[in-house]
């Protein structure tokens, strides 16, 4: 525990330190993007460079009156929680009347932190089991799938949010609901990884700098020289077991096949270039010092281009933790329902507040970080900033909070306040992925058509 | 129903069971339905119907709904709700009119054997989700299997759980994340471990503490500056940034030759919440009087050096001297220290001094083979050996063909053989077949539900007792077909032995959320604020003082500045004094172990499982009687934990008024009896209340209207008047409202914001308690069956990983008659969930049950 703060630092000093090279050219390996912008129009921007999508998620949604402007459009005043976005206003838009409705209880009663946080990007209904987990593969997956091959790594799972406990989950509902955004599959959702370290090692390999990518290469002769044989042994295995049991095996060879394709993109997408930075040491003591390097980990993965998509969760849903850093003792999840008492109502609005605020750090250092055209890494993504309770004290899942920064190269707006009046989340899912260049996502959830107007 | 009812249902039960099988048979569908019509739609008519039928549907339960039901799956599922609600005594409710024993028998009965169609001859063992190993198997397996201890909770994702347990197969799901970690996984642990030659450069170790201060009397002293840590695994010599000294140690070098000295250092510090301390020091290391470093250090955070030093060697004996001395005298909070972990010594380099590496003979128990043939002959022989062992039963001939091709191929590229076989190792580390616990059923059987064959038996027994791979008497037995035969002896030494600890760590940790106890965040001083003896009310407003002026960092005004020096020096202060109540790491370790030494205590005597509930002795450690402070009760020495026998009036005994549940079942600024309340029912009682419905806001934060600040109890009260919250929260408050006396860091008190505490009550039932030693009676001497009941529902999902479903209603009938008939004795459980069944058999493969789970499965009805 000790150790990883004062890393943490260090770290977060080295990127710092890089970002005084000239960002994209220092970073990524060069010649590779042009010929990508010409074969594909997919996740690039009509100035060439990577479209990149990010979906973060905070827990129990946020106290509304607070939270919403009262006016929409360019002029629109920014809201009291959202103040700390100031600096950054022209980067991002507030984006109101957006509803998940698969949240909603329907038949199913209580649950609606596993709900709220298992259909946030899913925009399905769950199953209610603590066994039979089905949901519907999240739009980070989606998006990964049709552009995944462009880079390294397909998508990034990530999670600041290291606290997991087996049971207490929401009301019958599996803990995978509450602990995951992203899902692979129905059935499969994608772990995150929520150690800063792993996250570091995996895009630019272990070791200090300048043994980094040597480490990555001989880390891909490993894991190529046993795949054939596994392979195989998974497959017999497969002709012998029940057939309930072949969906586990078939996640296996899922797994199988896309670590051949990573090892198969890393060799014709080439490595990154080393960072150059000191590899951060484990989980950070603070939640701040944690939520923030995570951020720089996320800059660092768009800029080298070593992913397009990524998922972070800053907090799962239903989360009690304490904010003691902002002179908050109580649980979280506890003080969202407030019962209109006017000073829990307060700390849960400088909790919100705090997640603004570290929202617009990471909106700052992606607006600071060169692309390859010239403009800013932000400006060429889509970063949406939101939590699956609109009200966590009444767990509302209309109307949801939901920012998004960034201008897509120029193909989204920003700096404004729009009001959607109430259409489906998935709505703006469907923009996303159409905006990315995916023509054929017309569809997903319970969406009613790709949202106009963002 | 009355607690003499219930024991005679369970009893006649069993005696029930012979006779049952004569009329279940496959074409009675007609005698069926008049058995019900006679004999069951009258009670269900008179005791039910008045509330669930007729367009009543109280509780969202309509039996017009049921009897119309299509779906056999849904319609088991709701029996089976009934069957529950019946044997818990939950229905009817207690101011209703009361069925007799025989006709509540015959309902149950005729769920179980008429509706469920449960043939008591032949249980349904279930179906099991092929398993794959979660974080603590994998961990436990590899070290049983290789001796390294891999740490699988920083290097994999989290598990996903359900039904409160980390090893249910259809959760534990396979991400490609994941893939790819255990393919690095593999290669990691194999190469951390397996030679890749057959002789290396000799290279040997110091430990850090070698090293001595020379004082000035002559006599060697253990250094001023420095401080030997306790633990014999971290034999380091540990050097403070702020004092000068030196130290020395003797190097005995044995042949003459060229060789490398390495020294080991690494810069630590504790972290004292954002204080920086940067003062910095200047180390010094000589070699036989010639300096070969000198280096200065600052604040490094936790990192590690190696510094090599080329030196050529005759035999002899050599002086190595480490020196420290400090380069400022900033007053800041001291925390940094510098730690020489060990010197090496590496060479000579000239290869006729070579020996063979560490632990090869472990591995490679014979010279390699020079012949093609028999080294061919002799790598078959020891992956067969290996991938047995991870297999958990034999490899099959084909699959070892394989590992022997990807070894020689390994040796076709120049490799050593010693690396071919690392590398088939660790495609055998990387399979499925380890990776996943793969079950076959007994050779020859043609059942629907086949014994599994006892290779699978061998796995079963050692995942559920050790988290872990069977060990070589467990593999022999099942290779000769004896295990099962043996049973009763292997489960003794199984149970007797060391890595039975991990069945409580697991099976406890996480039914009663022991585990949790470690992790959870809790303010002590927010909670003892709420208590009048507790420390300085003032504190936590100094506090919240420091930290807006601590946020304000360079916006401060000069005269914040002067305010902020102040409020940091007594925040810091604070940690020594004001918090001894505190959670620390030592005090949450205790009550983890505490709730584990309990249920590992009352397994391995083969007490009642009662005494988890109640009992007159405890665990305890000089940490954590330092914290409970228990009355009447000598302070308890020494940092091990050791059995305890407590006093009369302790308040304490069994796992409800232990560290773990009071901890865990607390807010982190206050208790919430809510909780508690819940604690109890879902996992003692077995009888969760409904989920609370949705859109209603945690009903424990009501206020009144009155502005003055309301004990729990009374805010409590307050929202129980609301008829939608009572009928659960008549069942959960006065549980939890029994436990006030203990605080949310475990600790007794007697008051509360000002009041005294009130723990009397009275539950659902109408059972009075005065204190929370009498509840405890009442659950004990009254719950009895429910306990058992519940007891047996967390063992079964836990020993098998899969939820408990409506099939396993007859085994688990049997299992609690069994229990109740055996004075509750722990083993009792443990034996008879292992001769179940549900452990010993599977579904055939082919049988139908399975071909409608499949379907289940992908049906798409949830959407």
């Amino acid at each position: 525990m000790t150790r990883s703060n004062s890393s943490r630092r260090a770290f977060l000093r080295g990127v710092g330190a890089s970002i005084a090279l000239p960002a994209m050219a220092s970073l990524r390996t060069p010649g590779l993007l042009a010929a990508e912008a010409a074969a594909s129009r997919l996740a690039v921007t009509a100035s060439g460079a990577p479209l990149r999508t990010a979906f973060l998620f905070f827990p129990n949604g946020s106290i509304p009156k607070a939270w919403w402007p009262e006016q929409t459009g360019a002029d629109y005043t920014l809201s009291e929680t959202l103040k700390p976005l100031e600096a950054v206003r022209e980067k991002f838009q507030v984006l109101k009347g957006l509803d998940n409705v698969a949240a909603e209880a329907g038949r199913d009663g209580g649950g609606d932190h596993a709900r709220g946080n298992g259909t946030f990007l899913t925009s399905v209904r769950i199953n209610k089991s603590s066994t039979d987990i089905r949901a519907g593969v999240s739009i980070d997956q989606v998006i990964a799938n049709k552009i995944g091959h462009l880079t390294r790594f397909p998508s990034l799972e990530l999670a600041s949010d290291p606290r997991r406990q087996s049971t207490g989950c929401d009301s019958g509902y599996s803990c995978a609901y509450q602990y995951n955004i992203s899902w692979k599959s129905e059935t499969t959702p994608m772990a995150t990884e929520h150690n800063p370290r792993q996250v570091f090692e995996r895009i630019f390999g272990e070791g200090s700098p300048g043994k980094r990518i040597e480490h990555l290469k001989r880390r891909r002769d490993e894991q190529r020289s046993i795949l054939d044989y596994v392979l195989e042994d998974a497959r017999s295995m497969q002709r012998r077991i029940a057939m309930a049991d072949q969906r586990k095996l078939d996640e296996y060879l899922t797994g199988v096949r896309a670590l051949e394709e990573q090892i198969q993109r890393a060799e014709s997408l080439g490595d990154p270039r080393d960072p150059g930075i000191e590899t951060p040491l484990g989980v950070p003591q603070g939640h701040e010092d944690y939520v923030n390097v995570m951020f720089e980990l996320m800059a660092l993965a768009f800029q080298t281009d070593s992913t397009r998509v990524i998922s972070l969760m800053l907090g799962h849903d239903g989360d009690n933790r304490s904010y003691d850093f902002l002179g908050i003792s109580e649980g979280h999840h506890d003080l969202t329902h407030h019962q209109d008492d006017e000073d829990r109502i307060a700390k849960v609005q400088r909790i919100d507040q705090w997640y603004a605020t570290q929202f617009g750090k990471l909106v700052k250092r992606l607006d600071e970080m060169e692309d390859t055209d010239g403009n800013s890494v932000l400006h060429n993504s889509m970063i949406v900033f939101g939590s699956g309770n609109a009200d966590g004290n009444k767990h509302t899942h209309t109307d949801l909070p939901i920012l998004m920064a960034g201008s897509a190269g120029a193909s989204v707006q920003t700096g404004r306040c729009v009001d959607f009046k109430g259409v489906p989340l998935a709505n703006l899912y469907v923009k996303m992925a159409q905006t990315l260049g995916i023509e054929d996502v017309r569809q997903f959830g319970d969406s009613t058509g790709g949202l106009d107007g963002i | 129903m009355s607690d003499s009812q219930k024991q005679f249902i369970y009893l006649s039960a069993l005696c029930c069971f012979l006779q049952m099988s004569s009329f279940v048979s496959p074409a009675l569908g007609q005698l069926e339905a008049n058995e019900f019509e006679r004999q069951i739609r009258p009670l269900l008519s008179e005791h039910c119907f008045a509330c669930h039928a007729d367009g009543s549907a109280e509780g969202n339960m309509s039996f017009d709904k049921l009897f119309e039901e299509d779906d056999s799956q849904q319609r088991h599922e709701t029996w089976h709700r009934i069957l529950k609600q019946l044997q818990a005594g939950l229905m009817p409710p207690e101011d209703e009119v009361q069925p007799n024993e025989e006709q509540i028998l015959a309902v149950t009965n005729w769920i179980k054997y008429q509706e469920f169609g449960l043939n008591p001859d032949a249980p349904d063992p279930g179906r099991v989700t092929l398993r794959r190993l979660n974080q603590v198997e994998y961990r436990n397996t590899v070290r049983d299997l290789l001796g390294v201890d891999y740490d699988t909770s920083t290097n994999f994702p989290a598990d996903d759980t359900g039904h409160g347990f980390d090893n249910i197969g259809a959760v534990l799901s396979m991400s490609p994340l994941l893939l790819e970690k255990y393919v690095n996984a593999a290669k990691d642990i194999v190469s951390s471990v397996v030679p890749v030659e057959s002789a290396v450069m000799r290279h040997q170790s110091m430990p850090g503490d070698r090293f001595v201060a020379e004082t000035d009397d002559d006599s060697t002293t253990q250094p001023t500056g420095g401080r030997r840590m306790g633990r014999e695994d971290r034999r380091v010599l540990t050097l403070s940034y702020y004092s000068p000294m030196e130290a020395q140690a003797a190097l005995d070098v044995e042949h003459p030759g060229d060789y490398v000295v390495r020294l080991n250092l690494a810069a630590n510090e504790s972290y004292v919440d954002n204080q920086f301390d940067d003062n910095s020091c200047e180390f010094a290391f000589s070699i036989d009087g010639r300096e070969v470093l000198r280096e200065t250090f600052v604040r490094q955070g936790g990192k590690d050096y190696a510094f090599d030093f080329e030196r050529s060697f005759q035999p002899g004996t050599y002086k190595l001297t480490a020196s420290i001395k400090p380069l400022s005298q900033s007053t800041q909070v001291r925390q940094l220290r510098l730690e020489i972990k060990s010197v090496d010594l590496i060479g000579p380099k000239d290869p006729s001094y070579f020996v063979k590496p560490d632990g090869y003979d472990q591995f490679f128990p014979r010279d390699v083979p020079s012949d093609d043939v028999e080294r061919r002959a002799y790598a078959r022989e020891l992956l067969g050996q290996f991938a047995s062992r991870a297999f958990r039963r034999p490899v099959e001939p084909d699959n070892l063909e394989r590992l022997v091709d990807l070894a020689e191929s390994v040796i076709s590229h120049g490799d050593t053989f010693e690396s071919s076989i690392s590398k088939a190792m660790t495609a055998v580390l990387a399979s499925p077949r380890f990776l996943f616990r793969e079950e076959a059923w007994a050779p020859g059987s043609s059942d629907e539900y086949p014994l599994i064959d006892e290779y699978s038996l061998a796995s079963r027994l050692s995942y559920f007792l050790w988290s872990s791979m069977p060990d070589a008497e467990l593999i022999a037995l099942a290779g000769e077909a004896q295990l099962r035969d043996n049973l009763d002896t292997q489960i003794d030494r199984m149970l007797h032995h060391e890595k039975a600890s991990t069945f409580s760590e697991n099976f406890v940790g996480q039914w009663l959320r022991a585990r949790v106890v470690e992790s959870i965040q809790i303010n002590a001083s927010t909670v003892l604020s709420r208590e009048p003896t507790s420390i300085d009310p003032e504190a936590d407003i100094r506090r919240q003082l420091f930290f807006s002026l601590f946020r304000k960092a360079k916006q401060r005004t000069p005269q914040e500045e002067v305010e902020y020096e102040r409020e940091k020096e007594r925040y810091l202060r604070s940690f020594g004094g004001g918090s001894r109540f505190e959670l620390t790491d030592e005090v949450r370790t205790a009550m983890r172990r505490e709730t584990e030494m309990l249920f590992e205590h009352i397994v391995t005597n083969d007490l009642s499982l009662l005494d988890l509930i109640d009992s007159d002795y405890t665990f305890l450690n000089d940490a954590l009687s330092a914290h409970y402070q228990i009355e009447g009760l000598d302070p308890v020495e020494g940092s091990a934990m050791r059995l305890v026998q407590l006093p009369a009036a302790s308040h304490r005994g069994g796992v409800l008024t232990q560290g773990t549940t009071l901890v865990v079942t607390s807010n982190p600024d206050r208790t919430s009896p809510v909780k508690r309340g819940l604690f109890i029912l879902e996992n003692l009682l077995g009888t969760p209340p409904a989920a609370p419905p949705p859109n209603i806001p945690a009903l424990e934060d009501v206020k009144a209207e009155a502005n003055k600040k309301l004990s729990l109890r009374e805010t409590l009260a307050i929202h129980r008047q609301d008829a939608l919250c009572s009928s659960c929260h008549n069942q959960m408050d006065p549980l939890g409202l029994a436990f006030e006396n203990f605080n949310a860091l475990g600790r007794y008190r007697t008051q509360e914001l000002g009041q005294k505490i009130e723990a009397a009550g009275e539950l659902n039932s109408g059972e009075h308690f005065a204190t929370v030693d009498e509840l405890k009676r009442i659950l004990v001497e009254n719950r009895r069956l429910e306990i058992y009941r519940c007891i047996t529902e967390k063992m079964l999902t836990y020993s098998l990983g899969r939820a408990v479903e409506y099939t396993d209603a007859h085994t688990i009938d049997e299992l609690v008659a069994n229990l109740e008939a055996n004075d509750g004795r722990a083993q009792a459980l443990v034996r008879g969930i292992i001769r179940s069944s549900a452990f010993q058999r599977m579904r055939s493969p082919q049988a139908k049950n399975d071909k409608q789970l499949t379907n289940l499965i992908h049906s798409p009805s949830h959407r």
